[in-house]
């Protein structure tokens, strides 16, 4: 449903992605997977429209969006729950939430059962609805982003770095509520991630980034045993 | 002594909401933009040049739809300053934005002069008049301003609060890339915003048509104080605003009663120092962390 093809991306003189070629399909969970500066967040910017690229195509469910603006896509039904999160400090996690549901209209009713779902999903932020998004811990930004970006009933959700800055216990759990967005929800999902073990083992295909060139793709079951894949990304 | 007090209470309140809107009104474009709009005492002079120069002169003084074509005009020519000045420009260094901004004060200023002549005018009979009430007697403009004032802040709390762009203009001023993210036309936002702020300034130039003599520098001094009513208040956010400029007028007016009025503007100033020195947050601060 995503593709994406020889898309190179600048930052001024900067060459940040060369030729990618990358594709979702329906039903899967791609992972992106690279050192620091390999270009993850470069490309997800580049889906999202934030950074323009200076050739190539990105094409989602058959339309061409490679020059559309951030909010159109969005519209399109394509999520990005950005590294570090940007919940809106000010709002309250209930008002944080709605926002999240700004690009589709729904009906009140409709925007009722959606807070009520996701209040299902994550208890945490029933607790805290009231709080305001900059008084929250990490962990719980992280589960207002990821229901945040469900309120919009996406088509594709794309994860930065989830697990970023983590308690290992919290990761686990940013993991589960992965998987079962895939499954459950039926959401296909890119998630980028530097903890490559994680990503490897709840992937289905996985693309691997170095210095903004594809090295490697396939089957994440097959990567998770290639030699020099466990050389380099899973420390042996 | 009870009726001199409440007759300045009544028209500080009422100097307090002019002041209050200047900074409501700033402040807009300051949380959408990140920057300040020194063209805006100019702006809301044009406008009351506009409302009574034009408006009135065409309309044979129907009061009403003068006051509403002045405002839908200038907030049009605040869409197109969006689009020429505070847009495209609020990714440079601020001091070009800021200059820009100098600039088109002055455009204003001249083009004032140029459109309407430079001797000054008056606003005729627009809410000319008093009123009394329990032997307290004050302007009919006071009433008039303090109603609207109220009805304004009330509307705009309400568009902000309940309306997607309203919500959406909040959003962009806590976090752009957010907003976008939330499927956010930042930009057209950014344009609402402005287009806003400038209706406001048109309003203030009606409002303060009968109180000052419509000339270049008549709402010099008032733009200044709606400034340090902002200051006051707690910079960038509407409530503080308010409370800063009905704080502001209603101590200078109740000074005149201890001290000659020539010195009201300097109460004012002192007033802004000492909150400078002593509470720089504001009487209602926003919190960033």
């Amino acid at each position: 449903m995503l593709k994406i093809r020889n898309v190179n991306t600048y930052y001024g003189a900067i060459h940040a992605i060369h030729d990618i070629d990358v594709e979702v399909n329906e039903g899967e969970i791609v992972s992106v997977i690279g050192a620091n500066g390999a270009g993850k967040s470069t490309l997800m910017k580049t889906i999202m429209g934030i950074v323009k690229p200076k050739t190539g195509t990105v094409e989602f469910m058959g339309e061409d969006i490679t020059s559309a603006s951030t909010a159109k896509i969005v519209k399109n039904g394509i999520v990005y729950v950005p590294e570090g999160r940007y919940i809106f400090p000010d709002l309250s996690v209930a008002d944080n939430l709605m926002m999240g549901a700004y690009s589709q209209r729904f009906s009140a009713k409709e925007l009722n059962d959606l807070m009520e779902e996701m209040y299902e999903m994550f208890p945490r932020l029933r607790e805290r609805k009231k709080q305001l998004g900059g008084t929250l811990s990490g962990g719980e930004q992280q589960m207002l982003a990821i229901a945040r970006g469900m309120m919009s009933r996406p088509k594709l959700i794309m994860f930065d770095e989830p697990s970023l800055g983590l308690a290992p216990i919290i990761v686990s759990e940013v993991f589960d509520t992965i998987l079962k967005i895939k499954e459950e929800m039926q959401i296909p999902i890119v998630l980028v991630e530097q903890n490559a073990y994680k990503a490897l083992s709840i992937s289905n295909r996985c693309y691997i980034l170095e210095n903004g060139k594809v090295t490697l793709s396939g089957e994440s079951a097959k990567l998770i045993n290639d030699d020099n894949v466990r050389k380099a990304y899973l420390a042996g | 002594m009870f009726a001199m007090v409440t007759q300045l209470i009544v028209s500080g309140v009422a100097t307090g909401f002019i002041y209050g809107l200047t900074a409501i009104e700033y402040t807009l474009i300051w949380n959408s933009c990140g920057l300040l709009n020194f063209a805006h005492t100019k702006t809301i002079m044009f406008s009351a040049y506009l409302f009574v120069g034009t408006f009135l002169a065409i309309m044979a003084n129907a009061y009403l739809p003068a006051v509403i074509c002045t405002i839908i005009c200038i907030a049009l020519f605040g869409v197109l300053i969006a689009l020429i000045i505070f847009i495209p420009l609020r990714n440079f260094t601020r001091l070009i934005a800021v200059m820009a901004t100098v600039m088109l004060g002055t455009v204003l200023n001249e083009g004032a002069v140029l459109i309407w002549g430079s001797a000054p005018m008056s606003a005729g009979g627009f809410l000319d008049g008093r009123v009394e009430i329990g032997g307290v007697v004050t302007s009919l403009a006071n009433i008039y301003i303090i109603v609207i004032s109220v009805l304004v802040t009330i509307g705009l709390r309400l568009f902000m609060k309940k309306t997607k762009p309203g919500r959406a203009m909040i959003c962009v001023a806590q976090d752009k890339v957010a907003a976008s993210l939330m499927g956010v036309e930042v930009k057209r936002s950014m344009a609402l915003s402005v287009a806003i702020s400038f209706a406001i300034c048109g309003l203030l130039g009606c409002l303060c048509a009968p109180l000052f003599r419509v000339q270049q520098t008549m709402v010099d001094m008032v733009g200044l104080k709606g400034f340090a009513a902002g200051v006051i208040g707690g910079f960038g956010n509407t409530t503080g605003a308010i409370a800063g400029g009905l704080l502001l007028g209603v101590v200078e007016n109740l000074a005149c009663m201890v001290v000659p009025s020539m010195y009201k503007d300097v109460i004012a100033f002192t007033l802004l120092i000492l909150f400078l020195l002593v509470k720089p947050n504001g009487l209602i601060s926003v919190k960033k962390d």
